[in-house]
């Protein structure tokens, strides 16, 4: 059950972007966005395919440059910024087409993401690799992949590369999330465990944005919902207002005239 | 005739740490380098220098080559690594032709064409290593050493993370990781694990010039990689093994002219790597590999 | 002087560069195949043209169409035999890399068993240069680089543009998949790519092995300019690779007018490294996106 923004204070504006805009060849992927994502609150961004969505994302982790616009996190600009830079002030993503560390075993994939030197030792010495062990154990646990921990992830099924996908952003320690189309495909069963998961980590207070098609995903998670047509912001409200719009619902539904 | 094999066995262990060394950038990081070979030659003309002018110790001109070789990759990388892969191999071919101009030109370093000679024996602690059997030796614990090395660095958070830009460049930024740094950090490395070879070389042969440094030296030590196969440790030193041994063995074939050997020799190897390259990708270990699955299944 | 004579040197070369780089970046732009092997494919043809017209003594007309011959039958069956199959399965850049080097390697030692290591001439008048003015020597050669490869640039531009073979080749550059819903096999497609670019290098092969000869290390020194001229020209852009080609010929035999000629090598590479680092994209280059 999501929390009522309404009858919670407005908590303060973690990321925000403001007239964002990227042409490709004359196209408009992302046509003058203005959103802003405050801190517990969970929206998710919806909208016909190839209306922008992921551009958007790639536009505010910085894996495409903005063509206008800025993009703030807690009130400071990091437009212009190199991903790893905007990944390690606390905002995270994951990808709609996975991008695991295929060769890499499970339990590496997610190891990997806690290391941040670039040097071959970690700062803490043996007792901080301990911990990262075991909160790799940890994480595997809960996302179900304890007894794949050694299997590549090439090798994985799909529902459990769906899970070490998101088992990777668990192991950040990211103040937000991005996920693209995280749930995307999954059989039933799956997706009811999937959507716990999510759930118990939302109970954690992350902040997360999700891109979604799914629309037990929006109602039963998200507080906000922005509709997104053609590069356009067309609505930000909670989910009950914008998907009862009859006009924004034809879109969607793709009955457009 | 044990000279001789040993003789061989020497240049195994010199072509397996620059396979090893080449293996840590190609297989594990993804970054494609055609100019191994330079650092190899750094190497050489380092520890040649230091042995001829300075010390004959051993870890002091081998330290020193070291040294220099990664001080001069980092400096070469900082720049050339903000391409895309397919930049850099063009960027490092760049450098090799470069580098093999320089090393024929400045006399006073290289010795010019005519390249450094009377190279005299190494020394341990005082004690001098002169003859093919203890060469031998050495050369083989050179081996271990840096096979050793890279081996345990890539199953620490570097090796992880030279993976996982290797998977996916993209995912890696997105959490985080400092990718300039990291392969910069893995060229350096490679580069100056490699000048160990190059000093194993030019105390043994007692005679360093530009022809063993040069484009085609880069691609044979490529070849030895890819035919060994890149997935493994062991991979690249097949590969050193086969490809070195070949010479010797084709003097064994009857009624192949001499003057020709080296030329076949190279047919052979383009040859594995052109059908290789269709039928088994993963190198020749993959074969072995295979092997033991069936075994163990 | 000694400037003006070099720089026609240079034209000749950097003619000739234009015509080879061209036919690597044709096939590179238009199929995405990185065919490193298209040196091989100049020294068959250089080396085929010699063994007609200097050895054998046939017409040069004949020597140049067996030339020609050699050089598709090389180019396309690579294609067939070694790319494609490569592609089927794992089509990752660096795997044809390999086996394009490993074809270079063969060709290279095979035509060196068999003619031996050292530079042939076919001997024709058309090298002997004649004293146009005092200290500058021109041989017809110069002109009838120039020539050729005007020739063959206006026939390849006017067959892209204008033949719908053409366009539908350009079309696989961009996206393969709208080739195949308009009724055309991308596969046939980039065959013809790479028969046509295999017959780039042959006027560049016979010129050189008429003018300074060739010998067969020089593959390799003809996929690194190929290389050079595509990365500084722009990938993608054919106009763009045969004008880089211009300029590193003519830059290679200018330098001689300040360093050895020891150097010159360096001089190109010197080039595409400042290019690479500074202006990626090339000259004309579409825009490098991540």
């Amino acid at each position: 059950m999501s929390h009522d923004p309404a009858i919670s204070p407005a908590s303060d504006v973690l990321l925000e972007v403001e007239n964002l805009s990227k042409n490709f060849g004359g196209v408009a992927a992302v046509d003058d966005v203005t959103l802003q994502l405050r801190a517990g609150v969970i929206s998710t961004l919806v909208g016909p395919n190839g209306a922008g969505k992921t551009t958007l994302f790639n536009l505010i982790t910085g894996h495409l440059p903005a063509d206008s616009g800025d993009v703030r996190w807690k009130g400071q600009s990091i437009k212009g910024m190199k991903p790893w830079q905007i990944a390690r002030r606390g905002i995270c993503r994951t990808f709609q087409d996975l991008r695991l560390f295929s060769h890499m075993t499970v339990a590496d994939n997610v190891l990997c993401v806690m290391e941040d030197s670039f040097l071959p030792w970690q700062p803490g010495g043996f007792s901080a690799a301990r911990e990262r062990r075991e909160r790799v154990q940890q994480i595997l646990e809960e996302t179900h992949l304890a007894d794949k921990a050694k299997v590549r992830a090439v090798d994985l099924s799909y529902a459990e590369r769906k899970f070490l996908s998101l088992a990777r952003i668990m192991a950040t320690d990211g103040e937000i999330w991005l996920l693209d189309e995280p749930a995307s495909g999954l059989d039933p069963r799956s997706f009811s465990l999937f959507l716990n998961l999510l759930k118990s980590n939302v109970k954690k207070g992350i902040t997360v944005c999700i891109i979604e098609h799914n629309l037990d995903i929006v109602f039963s998670l998200s507080d906000r919902v922005a509709f997104l047509d053609r590069g356009k912001l067309l609505a930000e409200d909670d989910p009950e207002t914008v998907l009862k719009d009859p006009h924004l619902v034809s879109i969607y539904f793709g009955e457009r005239n | 005739m044990t000279a001789y094999l040993l003789t061989v066995f020497v240049f195994i262990c010199v072509n397996g740490v620059l396979a090893v060394t080449l293996n840590f950038i190609l297989g594990y990081a993804g970054i494609f380098s055609l100019a191994h070979a330079v650092f190899f030659g750094i190497g050489a003309y380092v520890a040649a220098n230091m042995a001829l002018y300075v010390t004959t110790d051993l870890f002091v001109s081998s330290l020193a080559a070291v040294a220099v070789c990664m001080v001069f990759s980092v400096l070469l990388a900082l720049p050339a690594l903000r391409v895309r892969g397919e930049y850099f191999v063009a960027a490092s071919l760049g450098l090799q032709i470069i580098a093999v101009t320089i090393f024929s030109e400045w006399h006073w370093a290289t010795g010019g064409l005519g390249g450094l000679v009377g190279i005299p024996s190494p020394t341990i602690f005082g004690f001098k290593i002169s003859g093919p059997l203890p060469m031998a030796i050495l050369g083989l614990s050179c081996l271990v050493l840096v096979t050793g090395i890279i081996a345990i660095l890539v199953r620490t958070s570097l090796g992880r993370n030279l993976m996982a830009i290797r998977d996916s460049e993209s995912a890696a930024l997105a959490f985080g990781k400092r990718i300039a740094a990291i392969k910069v950090l893995s060229v350096a490395i490679s580069a100056g694990l490699a000048a160990i070879a190059g000093s194993l070389y030019a105390y043994y042969v007692r005679f360093v010039n530009v022809e063993s440094f040069m484009l085609d030296t880069s691609i044979l030590l490529m070849a030895m990689v890819i035919i060994g196969g890149t997935g493994s440790m062991i991979g690249p030193i097949l590969g050193a093994f086969m490809i070195t041994s070949l010479p010797a063995l084709l003097s064994y074939v009857p009624n192949l002219p001499a003057q020709h050997i080296g030329s076949i020799q190279q047919i052979i190897y383009g040859l594995a790597m052109m059908l290789l390259m269709v039928f088994q990708p993963s190198g020749l270990i993959a074969f072995f590999k295979k092997r033991e699955k069936s075994d163990v299944a | 002087m000694l400037l003006l004579q070099l720089t026609l040197n240079g034209v000749q070369t950097g003619m000739l560069y234009a015509l080879i780089a061209a036919g690597f970046s044709l096939i590179f732009g238009m199929t995405k195949i990185f065919h490193a092997a298209h040196g091989a494919t100049f020294v068959i043809a250089s080396y085929a043209f010699y063994h007609l017209y200097e050895l054998s003594g046939l017409h040069w007309t004949i020597a140049t169409i067996g030339a020609g011959v050699a050089a598709v039958i090389f180019g396309a069956g690579l294609y067939l035999l070694l790319y494609r199959p490569i592609q089927r399965s794992e089509a990752s850049f660096f795997t044809v890399f390999i086996a394009a080097f490993g074809a270079v390697v063969v060709v290279q030692n095979v035509v060196s068993i068999i003619y031996g290591r050292g530079f042939v001439v076919a001997q024709t008048t058309l090298s002997s240069a004649s004293e146009i003015l005092p200290g500058l020597y021109l041989s017809p050669l110069v002109w009838i680089s120039v020539l050729v490869a005007v020739l063959f640039f206006a026939a390849i531009s006017l067959f892209l543009n204008k033949t719908n073979m053409g366009i539908s080749i350009r079309a696989l550059a961009d996206n393969p998949e709208l080739v195949r819903t308009f009724g055309m096999n991308p596969n046939r497609l980039s065959l013809y790519v790479f028969i046509i670019g295999s017959i780039l290098a042959v006027p560049a092969g016979i010129i050189t092995t008429i003018s300074v000869g060739v010998s067969p290390a020089v593959g390799h020194h003809v996929v690194m300019i190929s290389l050079a001229a595509t990365i500084v020209g722009g990938i993608g852009s054919l106009t763009g690779a045969a004008i880089a080609g211009v300029i590193l010929g003519v830059a290679e035999n200018v330098a001689l007018y300040w360093v050895g000629s020891q150097w010159t090598e360096a001089v190109t590479f010197a080039i595409l490294l400042l290019f690479i680092i500074l202006r990626p994209s090339g000259i004309f280059g579409r825009a490098i996106t991540n």
